[in-house]
C-alpha cells in the first residue's frame, strides 16, 4: 500500500470521506485537521485528514501514512489504542485520511451534539481539575502503559505521548494521533512536543516511557511539566504526602535522564502502577525491587559465611 | 549519592562568550539561551511597572528585538556602561512605547520610567531610586531563578527534591526526613551539594555581565 500521489495543491473543496459526511472541523494540527463526521448508519466518528503540503518533502508524507498502514490493524487489538476504522485518500488533491472512534464530549460524554461538540482530552480535563487524585492517575496510567507497551512489542513508537494525546472513549483513556506512530529508531522529521521530549531525543520505547512519566507527573502534581521535578503544592498534609511520594518514585524512575536508569520497558511500568494500586502485598509487588542491591546482600552474606568458614577450618587445623 | 557535576571547564568558555555570539543573528542557540535566560525579567519588570500581560509580553518581544538590533553598537560603545544598565534602559524604553500607545497620546509623560527614546548613542537616565531598586531586584529574582532551573538539570532529581523543601519552602530537615523517607543526613549532604552548584551557576550567570565590559 502507498500513499496517495502528492500534489502540492491545496484540495479545492471539502474532502471527501468514503460513506462518511463531513460535520464539522474539530482540530488543527501540524499535519492537518480532524473533523466531526457521521458514518453511513448514523453513528459519529473522528476522521483525521492529512495533507501533503505540511510535509517538507515527499517522503515523509510517504513514512507517515506507511505509519499509519501498520498501526491500524494493531489498534484494534488493545483498548488503550483509539480504534482506526478506516483509511482512505485523494491523489490528486494531496490528502490521505483516516476514521477513528469519537472521543467522549466534555460536558455531555456519549451523547453528541455536533454543533457543540468538544473532544474530552486529559488535557481539557486538567484545564479544568488541575490535578488528579493519585488513585485516578494510576487508573489512567496504566492502560496508556499497557498501550505502549503493546505497540513496543510490535516494533512501533508513539513519539508524541502527551496529554493532548490521550482521549477518553466511554470513559476509558486511550492513546490517539498515531501522526507520528513510527518504527522504532526510524528517523523522522517531526518530532515531540517540547518538555515531554527525553533528552536524549524521541525515538526510542524509553523516550516514550519518559513521556508517559512526564504526563504522571502532571497529572499527579498539578504542575507544569516544566517545573520537574518540584513536588506538588499540597504536601503539608501528611496523609496526602505519603501517596504522592510514593507515586513521585515511580515518576522519578520513568523520567531518568539517563535512558538507562528508567524502566526496563512499559510493561514494567505498568507493573509498579499496579502494584501501587494494589499495595505493597498485591499480587504485581516486587517487580520494582532493587535487584542488584538484594542480589549484593545476598553475595555479601555467602562471602561472610564463607570467610567465617574457611577461619574456622584454619584455626581447626592449627589446634589439631 | 550520585551527583552530575557542572562541566566547569568547559560551560564557562561558553557562557563568557554568549553575548558575542548574540552578534550572529543566525546563531539560534545562543538567542534562544538569551530568551531563556532574561525573558522573565523583563516581563515581570514590565508586569510591575503597572502593564497587563499582554503588554508585557509585547514589551519582552519587543527588547529582544532592540537587543537584536543593537547588540554591536552596544559592545562597540563603552559608553552604554554595563550590560545590566543597557538592558534596563531598553526595557524601559519599551515600556514607554506600551504606555505611549496605551494612551494613544505621544506626548504621554514617562517621567516615572526616567526613560526617553533612543536616538544615536546612549543617554543618561535618571530614574527614581524606586525605579532602581525595583529593576536591581528583578534582575536578582531573575538571577536565582534562571540558577535554580539550570541547577534543577545537573543533579539528581531526589537531591533536588530534598532542597526543595529544606531550603526553599523552609521545612524543618527532620520533617523533609520522614517525608521523603530518607535519613537526615541525605537531607543535609542534598542541601550543602545544590546550594553549592546554585552559588557556582549564580556567579556564572553574573560574569556574562562583566565579559562585556
Amino acid at each position: 500500500m502507498s500513499a496517495p500521489e502528492e500534489s502540492a495543491e491545496e484540495p479545492a473543496q471539502r474532502p471527501i470521506i468514503a460513506e462518511h459526511e463531513l460535520h464539522r472541523l474539530i482540530g488543527v494540527g501540524s499535519s492537518g485537521e480532524v473533523w466531526l463526521a457521521m458514518n453511513s448508519i448514523g453513528v459519529y466518528r473522528a476522521v483525521k485528514i492529512i495533507f501533503r503540503k505540511s510535509f517538507p518533502w515527499p517522503k515523509a508524507y510517504e513514512d507517515e501514512f506507511q505509519g499509519l498502514v501498520r498501526f491500524e490493524p494493531l489498534s484494534r487489538q488493545h483498548d488503550g489504542l483509539v480504534d482506526i476504522l478506516q483509511i482512505g485518500g485523494n491523489r490528486e488533491a494531496g490528502y490521505f485520511y483516516y476514521v477513528m472512534e469519537l472521543a467522549d464530549d466534555v460536558e455531555t460524554g456519549q451523547n453528541i451534539y455536533p454543533d457543540f461538540y468538544e473532544p474530552r482530552t486529559l488535557a481539557t480535563d486538567l484545564a479544568t481539575r488541575r490535578q488528579l487524585p493519585i488513585g485516578e492517575c494510576i487508573r489512567l496510567g496504566t492502560p496508556v502503559a499497557s498501550a505502549l507497551g503493546f505497540m513496543h512489542r510490535n516494533g512501533l513508537i508513539h513519539r508524541d505521548v502527551k496529554p493532548a494525546n490521550i482521549i477518553f472513549v466511554n470513559g476509558f483513556p486511550k492513546l490517539v494521533d498515531v501522526g507520528l506512530v513510527a518504527e522504532i529508531f526510524q528517523t523522522r522529521s517531526r518530532v515531540g512536543t517540547e518538555g515531554y521530549i527525553a533528552p536524549e531525543g524521541p525515538g526510542t520505547p524509553r523516550a516514550d516511557i519518559y513521556s508517559l512519566g512526564k504526563v504522571l507527573y502532571e497529572i499527579s502534581t498539578g504542575k507544569d511539566r516544566h517545573a520537574y521535578p518540584e513536588l506538588p503544592d499540597q504536601m503539608e498534609n501528611p496523609a496526602v504526602a505519603h501517596d504522592k511520594v510514593r507515586f513521585n518514585k515511580i515518576v522519578l524512575r520513568a523520567c531518568r535522564s539517563d535512558p538507562r536508569l528508567r524502566y526496563r520497558d512499559a510493561e514494567e511500568l505498568m507493573s509498579c502502577l499496579l502494584s501501587f494500586q494494589f499495595g505493597p502485598r498485591g499480587p504485581f509487588a516486587g517487580r520494582e525491587l532493587p535487584y542488584l542491591s538484594m542480589w549484593i546482600n545476598i553475595g555479601g552474606i555467602i562471602v561472610m559465611l564463607g570467610v567465617i568458614l574457611f577461619l574456622a577450618l584454619r584455626i581447626w587445623k592449627l589446634l589439631r | 549519592m550520585n551527583i552530575v557535576r557542572l562541566p566547569a571547564d568547559d560551560l564557562l568558555p561558553t557562557r563568557y562568550s554568549l553575548l558575542s555570539r548574540l552578534q550572529d543573528w543566525d546563531d539560534h542557540a545562543s538567542w534562544k539561551e538569551f530568551f531563556d535566560t532574561y525573558w522573565r525579567l523583563i516581563y515581570s519588570f514590565a508586569l510591575k511597572s503597572g502593564l497587563t500581560d499582554a503588554e508585557a509580553q509585547d514589551v519582552v518581544q519587543e527588547t529582544i528585538i532592540s537587543v537584536a538590533k543593537d547588540i554591536q553598537k552596544f559592545k562597540r560603545d563603552r559608553r552604554f556602561g554595563s550590560f545590566k544598565g543597557w538592558l534596563r534602559n531598553l526595557t524601559r524604553w519599551r515600556i514607554a512605547d506600551q504606555l505611549r500607545r496605551r494612551q494613544q497620546d505621544p506626548t504621554v509623560s514617562i517621567e516615572t520610567m526616567g526613560a526617553d527614546s533612543p536616538e544615536g548613542g546612549p543617554r543618561e537616565f535618571p530614574a527614581s531610586p524606586e525605579a532602581e531598586q525595583a529593576w536591581e531586584d528583578e534582575w536578582r529574582a531573575n538571577l536565582m531563578k534562571v540558577a535554580l532551573e539550570s541547577v534543577k538539570g545537573l543533579v539528581k532529581e531526589e537531591h533536588f527534591q530534598m532542597f526543595d523543601l529544606y531550603v526553599l519552602r523552609q521545612w524543618p530537615a527532620h520533617k523533609v526526613a520522614v517525608t521523603l523517607g530518607v535519613s537526615i543526613d541525605r537531607v543535609y549532604l542534598a542541601k550543602f551539594r545544590v546550594a553549592a552548584l546554585l552559588k557556582k551557576e549564580i556567579q556564572r550567570l553574573e560574569n556574562t555581565e562583566l565579559k562585556v565590559e
